[in-house]
């Protein structure tokens, strides 16, 4: 999902600790996601409570979040709001692919076959009902959550834009097209990960990514770069075929718009030109409060361990790393520096 | 880029510790005048600025330029130096390698590309009320006391009282000095700011072996630790934001 600029894009691998004191504006969604399909059982079935409720969600949301509060970080999460309509289309293409890989994974489950696994990851579906748990859970946790009146990461651009926060936090790179000067990569899931299908574990580090460093490199600008996205496939428009992140480069630093390189493949999109628009003014709004707020510890361990049978032992364990993190007293050089 | 020099193994090897302390890695500024070098810790809490004149080496000769260094590779190769050796420096620009030459030894050390080191800070300046000159010594020893019973302390200036100040869950510890036991003591005002001792304990570490450094504090504002090292020929600034106190 989202954007792939992978191959174009200019990325440094930091540690969690250069985060210390920074403000995430943190796409809940795109996070939500990463959990429902990373925390899971070897055969694919995610963590669920005695109701059959998923909870792979709220258990990410309970440990990394203490992972990222406890490192200083001072995260935001930022929900998505309506979707524009020209999304419809991928949205229903997302949910048949979705349909697809679940019927296959029951079966290749059934089977004991290894790629049960990467079906239900496939499968994944971040649902109105686990929104609303994500939000209690972070409400409950002192957590500020926000709404977008459109796309989460568009909202989460718009504040860092404001600099109400430092960066955005996301694993897709839309952040970068909404013009969010700063994303950082891998926040989530950040330590030693196991490797799909192999027995090889990687440590998995943030990354940050600088917009104005990385037009910089590439010699194009903002509107160029939401061109070239147009161009390999977006959220909202398919791309055209066989055209990856080097060559739309390419056909963008050739022709200096999206014109010009469609002229040349002889090929068209469909709405492009609402597209671009849509990445250039995305709707957002200033109407947004950022307030962190006292860490309720009963209301967590009512909600994980009461209703969604969470082991007390752990969640009071991440509880109290959570609150004496919460406590960080600690100021950067940040507000005094010229 | 030209850098070649020959120094003082003690001066060296306590100038990079004073560094390293707090950052594992930096650029140094290169200049015909001497080096310098100003950086930030990963958290931006706490920064160092150094400087070191050319009289301060037995030898000097150097562009202007800057070369980026693993300061605990550093320190390590340091280690093999005795206090009284002379330490040779020299930059090889082809081969970006910094070789470091003492009694026969010989180091190569790959430089690290300025590129990939975070960039140099901008620092803040400060308008500190009160400062206070004393033995490196003495705030050393009341890091150490603070250590048994806390993980932070305070430090400030009440009138011509200049104390040190630490809380723990259970016990407390507190040090006062007076005007005429310090060196110098001058205050427009009160000061009184809380400090992690992570990070003063490290500081410390290179304050302890100093006869005199200035404090300059404020109410809730950073930390300002400046001494001179070399015989006045090196200069060390350390800046440490506070901590917030709690209700």
């Amino acid at each position: 999902m989202g954007v792939d600029l992978r191959d174009i894009v200019e990325k440094k691998e930091i540690e969690l600790k250069e985060l210390f004191g920074k403000t995430i504006a943190i796409d809940a969604y795109n996070t939500l996601y990463q959990f429902l399909s990373i925390i899971r059982q070897p055969d694919g079935t995610p963590l669920m409570d005695s109701q059959g409720n998923i909870t792979s969600h709220l258990s990410g949301l309970l440990y990394r979040t203490t992972n990222l509060v406890e490192a200083g970080i001072k995260p935001i999460f930022v929900f998505d709001g309506e979707p524009p309509d020209f999304k419809a289309r991928t949205i229903k293409e997302r949910a048949e692919t979705r349909g697809i890989a679940e019927r296959r994974w029951i079966m290749a489950r059934a089977l004991g076959e290894e790629d049960a696994f990467k079906y239900a990851q496939a499968s994944s579906k971040v649902d109105a009902q686990m929104i609303e748990g994500a939000k209690t859970l972070l409400g409950y946790m002192g957590v500020p959550c926000i709404q977008a009146p459109s796309e989460g990461e568009a909202q989460a651009a718009f504040m860092v834009i404001n600099g109400d926060a430092d960066a955005v936090g996301s694993q897709d790179y839309d952040a970068l097209l909404f013009g969010a000067p700063k994303l950082v990569r891998n926040l989530t899931i950040t330590g030693r990960r196991k490797l799909p299908g192999k027995s090889i574990y990687v440590d998995v580090k943030p990354e940050m990514l600088e917009l104005s460093t990385m037009l910089d490199a590439l010699d194009i600008t903002s509107e160029q770069l939401i061109d070239i996205a147009i161009l390999i496939g977006t959220d909202y428009n398919e791309g055209i075929k066989g055209i990856g992140p080097k060559t739309a480069l390419k056909l963008i630093q050739k022709h200096g718009t999206i014109e010009g390189a469609l002229a040349e493949l002889n090929e068209g999109i469909e709405n492009f030109d609402v597209i671009r628009e849509f990445f250039l003014c995305p709707e957002v709004t200033s109407a947004y409060e950022i307030e962190w707020q006292k860490l309720k510890e009963d209301l967590v361990r009512k909600f994980l361990c009461d209703q969604h049978d969470f082991s007390v032992d752990r969640v009071d364990k991440a509880l109290e790393r959570l609150s004496e993190a919460s406590a960080q007293k600690q100021k950067t050089l940040d507000q005094w520096s010229p | 880029m030209v850098f070649r020099a020959v120094i003082d193994a003690d001066v060296l090897k306590n100038s990079i510790e004073a560094i390293s302390t707090l950052v594992d890695e930096a650029t140094f500024k290169l200049s015909p005048g001497g080096i310098s070098l100003k950086a930030v810790d990963p958290a931006n809490v706490a920064m160092v600025s150094f400087e070191l004149t050319s009289d301060a080496f037995d030898s000097y000769e150097s562009t202007e330029g800057e070369i980026g260094l693993d300061l605990l590779k550093l320190v390590d190769v340091l280690g093999m130096a005795d206090r009284s050796d002379n330490v040779g420096l020299e930059l090889n620009e082809t081969t970006h390698k910094l070789t470091i030459t003492m009694r026969g030894l010989s180091y190569t050390l790959s430089l690290l590309d300025p590129s990939s080191i975070r960039k140099e800070p901008k620092v803040p300046s400060l308008d500190l009320p009160a400062r206070v000159t004393l033995n490196g010594n003495e705030l050393r020893r009341a890091v150490k006391a603070a250590e048994k019973v806390s993980d932070h302390m305070a430090l400030g200036v009440d009138g011509d009282v200049f104390f040190m100040e630490a809380k723990g869950d259970t016990d407390q510890v507190r040090l006062e000095l007076a005007k005429d036991e310090l060196i110098h003591l001058e205050a427009s005002g009160p000061a009184r700011s809380l400090f992690s001792l992570d990070y003063l304990s490290d500081m410390s570490k290179a304050l302890g072996k100093v006869n005199e450094i200035t404090v300059c504090l404020g109410k809730d504002y950073p930390i300002k630790i400046d001494f001179m090292m070399a015989d006045g020929k090196g200069k060390v600034g350390y800046l440490l934001a506070p901590r917030i106190e709690s209700e």
